[in-house]
């Protein structure tokens, strides 16, 4: 690992340059919302670095909402995602181990993962209801990523995490090498304001390491009321950089269509007799929590939430789940 | 298989040579793959009706025949309700095999005691043959079977000819009886009561409908068999079989590809097991 600089000026022109070879992603900022766009050379000034964070997920870069897996296809061009969160990096490291495991690799999921440099942001600030610090995840990425970006003022500072990435950083123009340990001490700086403002705002929070325990032994009353206000709408799944599970769809001439689909929608474990172990809506609610906070870690020995708040952001019943961990606790 | 050029979505295509009528609901269908298909026993398949839809069904035929294989379908639902509509020579789509299977050579030297119920038998007749092949190794082997009625019962040749084999013995009960009937009636469980097994150095196999895996463990545990004895071939939503899609799940366990054979001890701390 090292640290290298460019200014920001030549960081966007050596962009424009590998857009030749790559498909870009930039988080750009418009008046709603912070989101991933394909970068544009000239609007490069829309593109905000180190802020938490963008609307979409990682995972909707390697799981599409609806792919056909069975037909051969041309290959697609290399990616770089730029300024990804490390809620979301962490995150990815979860659908690894479901997607690329030793026996059942999804040649999909595979192809896009070895086909995508991550350029990670190491967040600055915070969003209301950011909270990864509480299941132990940083607001900054050390591992997991090619690269890191710390952008201050008109320079740029890259933390360079892999091969892959300084293999990217070869051909940005201009590039300037800094002092590894004046970098890193500007960085911890950077990183200490933010596990500030994030401590502040995550006071009450249960630790990671508990919400097991926690969720495990609440009772039918806690999800039966906050079930009261979910609708089943699956936003919450949707927008969760670890949730992931899906539906295959038959079409003609044995071709299979692989759909996101999610445990929070009536009949996702129906069997054909009928049975239906979450026919109840407050048993699909709990379901939920019982795979992210029980049975994953219980798998993967890794919670399946970073923290993210995308969920509580997402609810149209308001329904807040670190209201519901604080009032288990 | 080069791993990086085999999909895990794409099924192999199998013609169907035969549909055999076992009961009122109940076929089997013969088929023959386009490549050997080889599988261990107690592990499933996805079987397709194309662009139709696919459904997870454990192969009833033995696993030493690979160019041929018999699954056995109760109709139930709309994938299987098309099934059933199927004939000779339609094809078909396989995925697989998927799973954990039975562990057949941890039942060496030992006496085996399967109870099954319903469709259940479809399985356990794929068992059956293995363990008729390595009857040598294996002490004894009682199967316990039980059908709503009769008419409902499966492979009915099965019984008189596992009944002519050395070391093995079937026996059959009905839920609803009729005038034909003059076996014993009940559950399944009921014929529980009357096997000679040493249990100790036994094994069970439990295989049928939900109520009869729960109801049958419990009567396995009064008779005295430890919860590491007991093989459980747990039936969920498995869509994918690949462990990824999460339909399946129990507790922290993907079922089509940490099971579906489990022992009762495996899983007997999760609560959801039953539902």
């Amino acid at each position: 690992m090292f640290y290298a600089g460019i200014r920001k000026e030549d960081w966007h022109r050596s962009l424009e340059k590998l857009l030749t070879t790559y498909d870009i992603f930039v988080p750009v900022k418009d008046e709603f919302s912070l989101d991933y766009e394909p970068f544009r050379p000239d609007q490069a000034e829309r593109i905000v670095y180190n802020t938490p964070k963008p609307a979409t997920p990682l995972k909707n870069f390697f799981l599409p909402v609806r792919e056909n897996v069975t037909s051969s296809r041309a290959g697609s061009k290399p990616r770089i995602i730029i300024g990804v969160p490390n809620c979301d990096i962490e995150a990815l490291m979860l659908l690894d181990e479901i997607y690329l495991d030793e026996v059942f690799a999804d040649p999909w999921y595979r192809s896009r993962r070895n086909n995508t440099i991550l350029v990670a942001s190491d967040c600055y600030t915070v969003n209301d209801h950011c909270h990864c610090l509480s299941y132990g995840v940083k607001p900054w990425s050390m591992a997991h990523a090619d690269m890191a970006i710390l952008a201050e003022g008109d320079q740029i500072f890259l933390r360079v995490m892999s091969e892959t990435g300084r293999e990217i950083a070869e051909q940005l123009t201009d590039i300037y090498s800094v002092d590894d340990a004046a970098a890193d001490s500007y960085a911890e700086k950077r990183h200490s304001e933010a596990e500030e403002l994030l401590t502040a705002l995550n006071a009450g929070l249960p630790d990671y390491t508990a919400t097991g325990e926690i969720i495990q032994k609440a009772g039918d009353q806690i999800w039966e009321k906050y079930a009261a206000k979910c609708v089943s709408c699956g936003a919450c799944t949707t927008i969760c950089p670890t949730c992931s599970c899906f539906l295959l769809i038959d079409k003609p001439d044995f071709e299979k269509v692989k759909q996101m689909d999610a445990c929070q929608y009536p009949g996702f474990e129906r069997v054909a007799g009928g049975e239906d172990a979450l026919f109840e809506l407050h048993r699909r609610f709990r379901n939920r929590y019982m795979c992210k906070y029980v049975w994953r870690p219980q798998k993967f020995n890794s919670l399946a939430c970073t923290g993210c708040g995308r969920c509580i952001e997402a609810c149209i019943g308001k329904i807040n789940k670190n209201e519901l961990f604080m009032e288990l606790t | 298989m080069d791993s990086h050029t085999y999909n895990i979505y794409k099924p192999l295509r199998a013609t169907l040579e035969e549909v055999i009528e076992e009961s009122p609901l109940i076929k089997t269908f013969v088929l023959t793959p386009d490549e050997e298909f080889v599988f261990k026993t107690g592990q499933f398949i996805e079987l397709s009706v194309d662009g139709v839809g696919e459904a997870p069904f454990t192969p009833s035929s033995s696993p030493l025949v690979t160019d041929r294989l018999e699954v056995t379908v109760m109709k139930t639902g709309y994938v299987t309700g098309i099934m059933h509509e199927l004939k000779p020579g339609a094809v078909m789509g396989i995925r697989g095999p998927y799973g954990r299977g039975y562990p057949v050579s941890e039942f060496e030297g030992k006496e085996v005691l399967i109870l099954g119920g319903g469709c259940g038998l479809a399985p356990i007749r794929s068992l059956l043959f293995t363990l008729e092949h390595m009857k040598d190794d294996l002490e004894k082997v009682i199967l316990c079977y039980g059908s709503k009625t009769p008419a409902d019962c499966i492979y009915k040749p099965l019984f008189s000819r596992l009944n002519s084999i050395d070391k093995f013995e079937a026996h059959r009960t009905v839920d609803i009886t009729d005038d034909d009937w003059d076996g014993p009636v009940g559950v399944a469980t009921i014929l529980l009561d009357n096997v000679k097994v040493k249990i100790d150095n036994s094994v069970a196999v439990v295989c049928g409908p939900p109520i009869m895996m729960k109801f049958g463990t419990i009567r396995l545990l009064e008779m005295g068999y430890r919860d590491e004895q007991i093989y459980l071939s747990m039936e969920k939503n498995m869509s994918c079989g690949l462990g990824k899609c999460g339909h399946c799940m129990m507790g922290e366990f993907f079922v089509c590809k940490d099971g579906p054979v489990f022992t009762y001890n495996e899983i007997k701390h999760n609560p959801e097991i039953w539902t």
